[in-house]
């Protein structure tokens, strides 16, 4: 444009080429000052020095200055190339927000003012500054924030030169930034200020916080939603409050929980019917926001607000509680007087709000969970019920199958030939395994129902075991399958419950045999393991596959064993597991694909003590019930060596329950024992018919012969015992082996007669 | 000792049958009882030897059955023995609380009932 320079073409240059630098030193200026304002946030004398600094540097002055209104008057938050003197003059001798200086008027006109020099106008009053400062042109812009002058910023030449137009228009943006400064330290001193208010919000915060607590802690609805709406109404600086349930089927909402609410107004607000379309909370709900009334007098009252407006209630806040898209109820804070509520007390209370939705929908689901789990109980009573008459329905005629089958294989009724034999069988053991079905279900459902008890007793291994592969012997010898024992020696009693025992045994047998092949093999081991005995079982079988092997323990899974004579009820190995977690041990498989499985079970061996020199298992057994361990010792050593197992209970109770689970040969009495007392437990073995064949012969301190003998003893003896009057008292009654006619000669004069 | 006379009271009337045929076929005379309205009236009328009552009954239970014929100035000795499906320890427990003299739990083995039925006879009722 201006190719063959002229001076006023070269003038305009020089203009265009400063606007361009200022410009760049403004951008970098106000990003000085921006980047100040970001940095020292909390320290706005920092922001206000770059201010100050970057206002002089850029509009070439001597000296500028920060100053804020106090009161009436100025004070000089901050300045550069302003003297210690003049400082300290100001501060002795503030400039008034008046017209006698610049800044004054800045601030009294909202606009930027300027002399060009202060020496010679009349304008300029404050002479005294003047002089001390010694500048000739000052200027000053206001600070403004939303129309109220915080300040003003002044800037001052030592020479008459007053500011163009930019440099004008400079200061007012450096002002503006100033002001911005202002109301940032403004903030800051209210907050500061406030600090009962923080307290408060503090406060909030920690009800919040309780609530939030309370939903996942507690579940109880009306429990939640009355901590809800007292938090609600203590922290929202409220008089009262309630809180209400939106019931979707009525379209209206029912009030649950009151806070500061006489009972009688409670009454009346649950009365009255606030529906959604019609009402204040129903439109808060319905515009999912908080919707005020600062009077209730200034109002249209809904009959709801009418019930409030009655009981004295001048101002009301609907805050909706909402759960996504559904409307869950309302919370409604209430003052006696009239007024607005501040837009932090509506936020705290939508907050609330949010909290209440979720305490009342998880209450609402526990609530349904509730009553499902009512629903359940009785459907698990029902079927408690119907598997006991079940089994009740179908033992009935199993009964007589397995009854006449035995009775035609017992002869009753004359011969049979081979094959009616045959069948017999075959109708006899389905009828017991169906029966031991029924049995199986009845004991699961009664473990799992937590009805199984255990009943401890003390029992001999080695006679659990014989009795266990007693029972699928048969089986096995038709299937050519052997079993062998291997017992530890060392093993003999121990205290547990022996039917569970014995289940448990009996099951894994039959398992074993039914899975191994016709001629195979099974093993059965017993050893001491510490203070368990464990039991092993291994068969020859087609192994288990390793996916089987955990399911197996489960109901009515067998396990993808082929077995060709696979038969069985599917929970064995399940009531298994729970009869051994019962005994408080462990069952437990190894198996190998192809390579037979090894079950094996663990339970604690209890107190008993072991024999020392374990006579045969199935020698007699002899049960000594005696509270006094020296006594039992030596009526246990009396019997060593006589062929017998002799097996000791500590008190009535023990010994009755052994004596119940071992059927023991003879039963040695003693009558002071703790609890049941002998004679109790004499009763009650004459009592059992099962039991009152067994020889009771009574050993005690005291001489109550007649007494005992009438009850049912077999023998009478008072205490000392000796050993020939002990062995031959049990001699007589049949418990002992028949020995050497000389020893029964010997003490063939005893006393002891029926 | 084979004979005697034994009132079974058993609303099942194969099982009432079984006991029934098994009993005879050892020597017993048996009388059967249906109900334990009428197992009370049989004990009066028979004077058995021994009762076996199923405890499951129509109408009056085996308990209730057992009470009244204990209340009987006549029979009121007898020897009741329980015959119940519940072969629990708590039932046979309950059973002896109730006031019976014994207890046979089923399926009842066909091999053992006379026996069983022998050894009560022997004992007679512990109570007379």
């Amino acid at each position: 444009m201006a190719e063959h320079g002229t001076a006023t073409d070269e003038a305009e240059r020089e203009r265009l080429r400063r606007a361009r630098d200022d410009a760049t030193d403004q951008f970098t200026a106000a990003n000085a000052v921006l980047s100040a304002l970001g940095r020292s946030a909390m320290d706005p004398d920092a922001v206000l020095d770059t201010i100050v600094d970057s206002a002089c540097r850029l509009c070439r002055a001597q000296a500028a200055q920060v100053y804020l209104i106090d009161g009436d008057s100025f004070t000089l938050a901050s300045s550069v190339g302003v003297t210690d003197e003049l400082r300290s003059h100001l501060q002795a001798h503030p400039i008034r927000v008046d017209r006698d200086t610049m800044v004054g008027r800045a601030a009294t006109d909202h606009s930027v003012q300027q002399i060009a020099d202060a020496q010679e106008d009349p304008a300029y009053r404050r002479r005294d500054i003047q002089e001390i400062a010694g500048f000739r042109t000052v200027i000053a812009a206001p600070m403004l924030l939303d129309d109220e002058v915080v300040g003003a910023l002044s800037l001052l030449r030592s020479d008459v030169n007053p500011f163009d137009a930019s440099g004008s228009a400079l200061l007012e943006t450096f002002a503006a930034q100033a002001a911005v400064v202002v109301r940032h330290v403004h903030l800051l001193a209210a907050l500061d200020t406030r600090g009962v208010e923080l307290a408060r919000r503090v406060d909030q915060l920690e009800a919040l916080s309780e609530v939030g607590g309370l939903v996942s802690s507690s579940l109880v609805l009306d429990e939640v939603l009355s901590t809800i709406i007292k938090n609600a109404v203590r922290f929202s600086g409220c008089d009262g409050g309630s809180v209400m349930e939106y019931i979707e089927d009525d379209h209206s909402f029912s009030v649950r929980s009151a806070y500061a609410s006489s009972p009688e107004l409670l009454a009346r607000l649950r009365g009255v019917r606030i529906e959604l379309e019609t009402t204040l909370v129903g439109r808060a709900a319905r515009e999912r926001h908080p919707i005020a009334v600062p009077d209730l007098d200034d109002v249209d009252l809904d009959p709801h607000l009418a019930v409030l407006h009655d009981d004295g209630w001048r101002s009301v806040l609907a805050v909706p509680v909402l759960r996504g898209e559904r409307i869950i109820g309302a919370l409604v804070v209430r003052r006696r007087t009239p007024g607005a509520f501040a837009p932090e007390t509506v936020d705290f209370l939508e907050t609330f709000a949010g909290q209440s939705a979720l305490a009342v929908t998880n209450a609402r689901l526990f609530r349904e969970l509730e009553v499902k789990s009512a629903e359940l109980e009785v459907v698990s009573q029902h079927k408690s019920e119907f598997l006991a008459s079940m089994s009740h329905e179908l033992r009935t005629p199993l009964n007589a199958v397995i009854g006449f089958s035995e009775v035609l294989l017992e002869r009753l009724f004359g011969d049979l030939n081979e094959r009616q034999e045959d069948y017999l069988r075959d109708i006899l053991s389905s009828g017991q395994h169906l029966l031991e079905l029924l049995n199986e279900i009845l004991d699961l459902s009664k473990v799992e129902a937590g009805r199984m008890e255990l009943e401890p007793s003390t029992f001999s291994v080695p006679a659990a075991l014989d009795y266990g592969i007693a029972m699928v012997r048969g089986r096995a010898a038709v299937h050519g399958i052997t079993i062998t024992l291997d017992v530890d020696p060392a093993l003999d009693m121990v205290e547990s419950d022996e039917l569970k025992f014995k289940q448990v045994l009996v099951n894994l047998l039959s398992n074993a045999v039914k899975f191994t092949p016709d001629g195979g093999h099974v093993f059965v081991g017993a050893h001491q393991v510490g203070r368990d005995v464990e039991v092993t079982v291994r068969d020859d079988g087609p192994g288990i596959a390793p996916e089987d092997r955990e399911r197996i323990f489960e109901a009515f899974q067998q396990g993808r064993r082929g077995a060709p004579k696979e038969e069985g009820t599917g929970l064995g190995l399940t009531l298994c597991r729970r009869l051994v977690a019962l005994l408080g041990g462990r069952i437990w498989l190894e198996t190998e694909t192809g390579a037979g499985s090894t079950f094996g079970f663990a339970v604690p061996a209890g107190s008993a003590t072991p024999t020392a020199t374990a006579p045969p298992v199935d020698a007699p057994l002899v049960l000594v019930v005696d509270d006094d361990r020296a006594s039992l010792d030596l009526l246990a050593a009396y019997l060593d060596g006589l062929g017998v197992r002799v097996l000791q209970a500590r008190d009535g109770r023990a010994g009755l329950d052994a004596v119940r689970s071992t059927r023991p040969a003879a039963v040695v009495l003693d009558i002071r024992l703790p609890g049941m007392d002998g004679w109790e437990v004499l009763e009650h073995l004459k009592a059992d018919a099962t039991t009152r064949d067994i020889p009771v012969v009574v050993a005690s301190i005291l001489d109550e012969r007649a007494r005992g003998l009438a009850m049912g003893a077999s023998a009478y003896l008072v205490k000392p015992v000796g050993r020939d009057e002990l062995v031959s008292a049990l001699r007589r009654t049949g418990a002992l082996p028949a020995t050497l006619p000389t020893e029964l000669r010997a003490t063939s004069t005893e006393g002891a007669q029926r | 000792m084979t004979g005697g006379r034994i009132l079974v009271v058993e609303d099942n009337a194969l099982n009432l049958k079984l006991i029934r045929d098994v009993l005879q076929v050892g020597g017993y005379d048996v009388v059967e009882a249906r109900s334990g309205e009428e197992g009370v009236h049989l004990a009066h009328d028979c004077s058995p030897d021994l009762v076996l009552m199923d405890l499951q009954l129509p109408g009056i239970d085996g308990v209730e059955a057992l009470h009244q014929i204990r209340q009987d100035p006549v029979v009121g000795d007898v020897p009741v023995v329980a015959v119940t499906a519940f072969a629990m320890e708590e039932d046979r427990e309950r059973a002896y609380a109730d006031g019976f003299d014994g207890y046979l739990s089923k399926p009842i083995s066909v091999r053992a009932l006379p026996s069983q039925v022998d050894a009560f006879l022997v004992r007679g009722h512990p109570h007379g």
